[in-house]
Formats: C-alpha cells, sequence, structure tokens
C-alpha cells in the first residue's frame, strides 16, 4: 500500500505542474539561500581566521606566565632551548620563531613614536607570518644588524623613507635604557594599523644587544597544519608546552573577539535557517491547503470507498515529501551552482577592516561538508513536516460533507 | 445486534437526519422505515430537496442518524466507530457517484483495484479480477487510460466495475445518470442490469431520470424526507 500511495501522492504532486514547479521554486530558493550562506560564512571564517592567524599570531603561541599581561621585558620564555628542541620533535608543529618585544620608541630627525619593538629571526619568520610577503618598498631582513623595517603608516607619519635613519630606545632587561641606530630596509604594508603603524621590525640579534638578552624569547609563534586544530581546547600541545611558568595558547585564546565573531556567525546562521524554514513551512501548508481544497469531493470518495483516515493523511503527507524532493533538487542544484561560482570568482568587499580583520582580498565560498548536508536534509523533514496539519485535515474530512461541499 | 433474516440486504427503522443549516434545523430525513432485499435494483426517485441523497448517506454509512437504525447484512451500523464503518463500507458498499467519480490521476486499472488494494488482495488477483470485470464491462482495451481520455459513459462504466469487482453486498449508486444523454445512460443501465441479473447482486439508485426508473423492478418514492410510495415494476 505504501509503494501505491507514494506513486498516488507523485502523481497528485505532478497534477498541477505550474503550481508544484513554483512551490518547488520557493523552496529551492530557502534553501539555495541557506547553502550559499552558509558556505559564504565558512569562507568568512575561513579568511578571518587565516588572516587572524598567518598576518601575525600564528596558530598558537608560548610566552612565560604573565608576559601577556604586563609585557615585562624580564618575562622571557623558561628553558627556550629545551622548547626549541621539543618543538621541533613535535609532529603537530610545523614551524615555529622566537621573538622578543618590547615596548620602544622610534626616532627620526624631525619625529619620535611610541611603537612595539620586534625582534625577529628573519629564517624561521617567514614561516609563520606575512612580514616577508608584506613588504611594499626595500627588501626583507637579511640578518644585518643595522636593517628595520617599518610600516608604511608609521613611515608617512614620521616622514621615513627607504635608507633613512632611524633610532629605536628601549628599556633594557635588568636596568636603564639602550638605543640604538638602523637604517630603514623596508616599508611593510598588512593592512593593520596594528602593524602598520605601531610595530618596527628588527632582527632578533639587533634585538638581543638592545635589550640586554641572550638566547631568549617573549615569544614563540607556532603553526599547526590547519588553524582549526588549535580550536581544540584539549590538545595535547597546550598542556606539554605550558609547565609552571610558561604558557601555551592557541588563537581562539589569543583572539577571543575572533573566536566569539565565529560563534556570533553561528548564531547568526542559525536563526535565519530557522526564520527561512517558518517561510517554507507556511508556504507549504497553504499550498497543500490549496490541493486539499480543491480536491475535497475525490477525498470524499476517497473516504466513501473505504479509505482511512491514516492512508488519506499519509498520502498528503507523501505529497509534502514529495515537493520537499523537487524543492531539495531545485535547491542544491541552484545553492552548489552559486556556491561553486563565488568559490571561484570570489567577492569583493573593496578593503574593508572589521574587528581588526582585514578583507583587503575577495571571499571564497568554502563547502563544509561535514554540515552542508543538514540544509537539504532539514528542508525535507521541514516541508514533510509542514505536510502533517493539512493531511491530518483531510483526513478528518467527513465524507459525505466533502462531497456535498463541493458539489 | 444481528438479526436472523439475512436476505435481507439492507433494513432502516425509524432513521431521522436533521441538519443545521445557518442554526436552523432541518430535517432531511423524518423518520423512514424501508427494506432492501438481495438482488433486488430498486430506484429511489423523489424532487430535489426530498431527501434522496441524504437517506442514501444515511444507508451507507456516509452519514450518522440522528434517530433511528441501520442494518446492512445483518450488522447494525448505527453505532459502528468511524474506522469500522471506513472498513464495513470498504468490504460491503459498492459506490456509484454522479461525478468525479474516478480518481483521475489513477489509470483504469487502477483506479478498479484501489478498494481490492485497501483490502490487502494480492495483486495477481487484483489483475485478474480487473481484467475480468473490464470484459463485463466492455473496456477491457482502455486498462491502461487514464480517465480524462474516456467519455462520461466510458467513465461510469469504469465506475460501476470499480463498484461491483470487490463483491459488495450492495451497489449504491447516486444519480449514476445525471451527467450522461440519454443514449449512454440507456446502455449504462441496461449494462448494470446484466451485471445484476449476472451476479445477483444488489443495487439501490437514487434519480431524476425516468430512463433509470423505467429499469428499475422497485421504484421507491421519497418526498419531504417520508417515504412516500413503494411501486413494484412488472419487468
Amino acid at each position: 500500500m505504501f509503494k501505491k500511495l507514494m506513486m498516488l501522492s507523485w502523481r497528485n504532486v505532478m497534477r498541477n505542474k505550474r503550481r508544484t514547479i513554483i512551490t518547488g521554486i520557493a523552496i529551492g530558493a530557502g534553501l539555495a539561500s541557506l547553502m550559499f550562506s552558509d558556505a559564504l560564512f565558512v569562507g568568512m571564517n575561513a579568511h578571518m581566521i587565516e588572516s587572524t592567524t598567518r598576518t601575525w599570531m600564528g596558530d598558537a603561541q608560548i610566552h612565560r606566565a604573565g608576559f601577556r599581561e604586563t609585557a615585562r621585558i624580564s618575562y622571557t620564555i623558561e628553558d627556550p632551548v629545551r622548547i626549541q628542541s621539543m618543538l621541533a620533535a613535535d609532529t603537530l608543529v610545523v614551524a615555529s620563531t622566537g621573538r622578543l618585544i618590547s615596548p620602544a620608541s622610534l626616532q627620526s630627525a624631525m619625529e619620535m613614536k611610541p611603537v612595539t619593538l620586534m625582534g625577529v629571526n628573519h629564517l624561521t619568520e617567514s614561516q609563520i607570518s606575512m612580514l616577508e610577503v608584506a613588504i611594499d618598498t626595500g627588501s626583507y631582513l637579511s640578518g644585518d644588524s643595522m636593517e628595520i623595517i617599518i610600516g608604511h603608516k608609521l613611515a608617512d607619519d614620521m616622514d621615513i623613507a627607504l635608507g633613512d635613519i632611524a633610532v629605536i630606545t628601549a628599556a633594557m632587561a635588568d636596568s636603564g635604557f639602550a638605543s640604538r641606530m638602523f637604517m630603514v630596509s623596508g616599508i611593510c604594508k598588512f593592512g593593520s594599523d596594528q602593524y602598520d603603524r605601531y610595530t618596527a621590525y628588527v632582527n632578533i640579534e639587533s634585538a638581543e644587544s638592545l635589550l640586554g638578552l641572550k638566547d631568549e624569547f617573549h615569544e614563540i609563534a607556532i603553526r599547526f597544519p590547519d588553524p582549526m586544530i588549535a580550536m581544540n581546547p584539549d590538545l595535547a600541545f597546550y598542556s606539554t608546552f605550558s609547565p609552571d611558568s610558561n604558557r601555551a595558547e592557541g588563537w581562539p585564546t589569543l583572539a577571543p573577539q575572533i573566536a566569539s565573531l565565529l560563534r556570533m556567525v553561528n548564531v547568526s546562521l542559525t536563526i535565519m535557517a530557522l526564520i527561512l524554514f517558518g517561510l517554507v513551512l507556511f508556504g507549504i501548508i497553504n499550498s497543500l491547503f490549496m490541493s486539499v481544497y480543491e480536491r475535497m469531493y475525490e477525498f470524499g470518495v476517497m473516504k466513501a470507498v473505504g479509505t482511512s483516515k491514516f492512508n488519506i493523511t499519509a498520502m498528503v503527507l507523501l505529497e509534502a515529501f514529495w515537493l520537499g524532493i523537487v524543492g531539495s533538487l531545485i535547491g542544491v542544484i541552484l545553492g552548489f551552482g552559486l556556491i561553486e561560482y563565488y568559490a571561484t570568482v570570489g567577492i569583493n568587499f573593496g578593503d574593508i577592516t572589521f574587528s581588526g580583520v582585514m578583507f583587503d582580498k575577495p571571499l571564497y565560498t568554502i563547502v563544509d561538508w561535514s554540515r552542508i548536508w543538514i540544509y537539504p536534509t532539514a528542508t525535507l523533514l521541514f516541508t514533510t513536516l509542514a505536510g502533517l496539519y493539512p493531511g491530518i485535515h483531510a483526513g478528518n474530512l467527513n465524507p459525505s460533507e466533502a462531497m456535498r461541499k463541493s458539489l | 445486534m444481528n438479526t436472523s433474516n439475512t436476505s435481507n440486504v439492507i433494513v432502516t427503522r425509524g432513521l431521522k437526519k436533521t441538519y443545521h443549516d445557518n442554526g436552523v434545523p432541518v430535517e432531511a430525513v423524518r423518520g423512514i422505515d424501508f427494506t432492501l432485499t438481495e438482488g433486488e435494483f430498486t430506484a429511489i426517485i423523489g424532487p430535489s430537496g426530498s431527501g434522496k441523497t441524504t437517506f442514501l448517506n444515511l444507508m451507507a454509512g456516509l452519514d450518522t442518524p440522528t434517530d433511528g437504525e441501520v442494518e446492512l447484512s445483518g450488522r447494525l451500523i448505527s453505532g459502528m466507530s468511524g474506522k469500522e464503518l471506513s472498513n464495513y463500507r470498504r468490504d460491503n458498499i459498492g459506490f456509484i457517484f454522479q461525478a468525479y467519480n474516478l480518481f483521475p490521476v489513477l489509470t483504469v486499472e487502477e483506479n478498479i483495484e484501489y478498494i481490492m488494494l485497501l483490502q490487502g488482495i494480492h495483486k495477481k488477483e487484483r489483475h485478474e479480477r480487473v481484467m475480468e470485470i473490464l470484459q463485463q464491462v466492455e473496456l477491457e482495451d482502455y486498462a491502461d487510460r487514464l480517465p480524462s481520455k474516456l467519455s462520461g459513459g466510458q467513465q461510469q462504466r469504469v465506475a460501476v466495475a470499480r463498484a461491483m469487482v470487490s463483491r459488495p453486498a450492495l451497489i449504491i449508486a447516486d444519480e449514476p445518470t445525471a451527467n450522461l444523454d440519454s443514449k449512454t445512460s440507456g446502455d449504462l443501465l441496461d449494462m448494470m442490469k446484466r451485471l445484476n441479473q449476472e451476479t445477483g447482486m444488489t443495487f439501490l439508485f437514487s434519480t431524476h431520470d425516468e430512463i433509470v426508473m423505467k429499469r428499475a423492478r422497485k421504484v421507491v418514492t421519497i418526498r419531504d424526507g417520508l417515504l412516500f410510495k413503494t411501486a413494484e415494476s412488472a419487468l
């Protein structure tokens, strides 16, 4: 009987092809917009994570406990040699680089500005951050002790050009201040004020001599094969590299605003999905009720000849199911078409910065296969459930009244 | 609940039905005692609004009486639940309605086998019985056609076949010729009468149509919701 009901309901759905196609397109458009939004949000998330981790931060960092809160020069990583050898042996770690970080002032012939001094290893830094890629004019660090890279906004503010002399003054680790002269070897452009206006980059040996430190780091930045690995708060890496005085933390802890933003995006998508599913639900109920009222006499005859309430309800439910299949097919084709198109072409937001993340490149849609299937499945489920109310209504019709009303 | 006289296909006692039309009570059937015996070919006639269709609906269990009782093949149907009534109609009554009788999305064969499908009859037997009845109604070449591809007369013949194929105790036809021309009506009635004679199945019609009245063996007249006259034909 079920097979026959399937066949009967399919033929009923195809009786009014125009209505079925219009309803299918309405369902499909809703589904496609959800799938597209999901892929866009996944692409946006990936971009934000990529931008956050690849620009400077890395996927995780190790610091001496308290350094991030106080930025005290004396708070260097404990036992850095052993930490570095452990990192080299860790299969999860693709690359790592040590940094010295200190508040400093940068002085030109005319101006003086506060900056964050970054002492970096020019060989390993390029495996973690975008510093080498971000060089706009001049060249990347080569290991020369005179080299300094500054951001283009800082260069503009201080009227400094490539080849100009600049002096960095910083507090030393033990006591007192030290100054050192540098020659601007490169001007970088990250697209973020933090790196373009308030940071100066020198070779780590130069920073060591300025700060009075030797073979020590304030920060070790780490890259995993995939930044998403860092999202696991129970990752063994964090406990392994967080003995008593050191702290290993992933980007969700280091950049909590990005993690919150991702959660907000997911909540927004869920709300949007619920609203769209609600609209689809009422659309289907309306369409099915129209169909039930048009066939009132037929339902009367069906009941008269002995069709059970259950079978009539099941038939209308199956009609809703078929509408869901048609709508889901249209939606999947349309949705994947849009996703595929924007995965190739991208959407350009025109160099905006949102929550510290630069959207200077086009956003590409990305399919998250672990969840994209939820949308057509939920559409089919919601559409079928939408058949329940008109189905029960049709099943409860009194045969003589149904035939009398429709004549 | 059972009665002794099983040759009576249908018996009604004091059957009444009152409708409420915008709060105003309308007595459509006002206490009808009626008996239909096995093999009869009976027409119920009466002017519009006389209560024919209501009376048929009450006998068929499509409607519940306000008072009185209906007994079909020895079983009281008045107190049955909706599900019991539904099953009882499926197994004991064949219906022919005046229009839109057939399910438009089903072929002739599928329409005829529909009730047997509800009864859970096996596919092979369903097919054999459909082919047999299609021969009897002279539509054996139309099994795969949709109702929309048939004339009005052919559609009603399919409806007759569907009503008869499950071999019910009673076939109720509510104005079966209402939408047919007189030639087609005559042919349909002749066929039904032949089938009545060949199978011994009981037929009960409501009609305005003289063609039906002329062919009926018994004509029962209803007026103002009451049984007015019963006339036996010499045919």
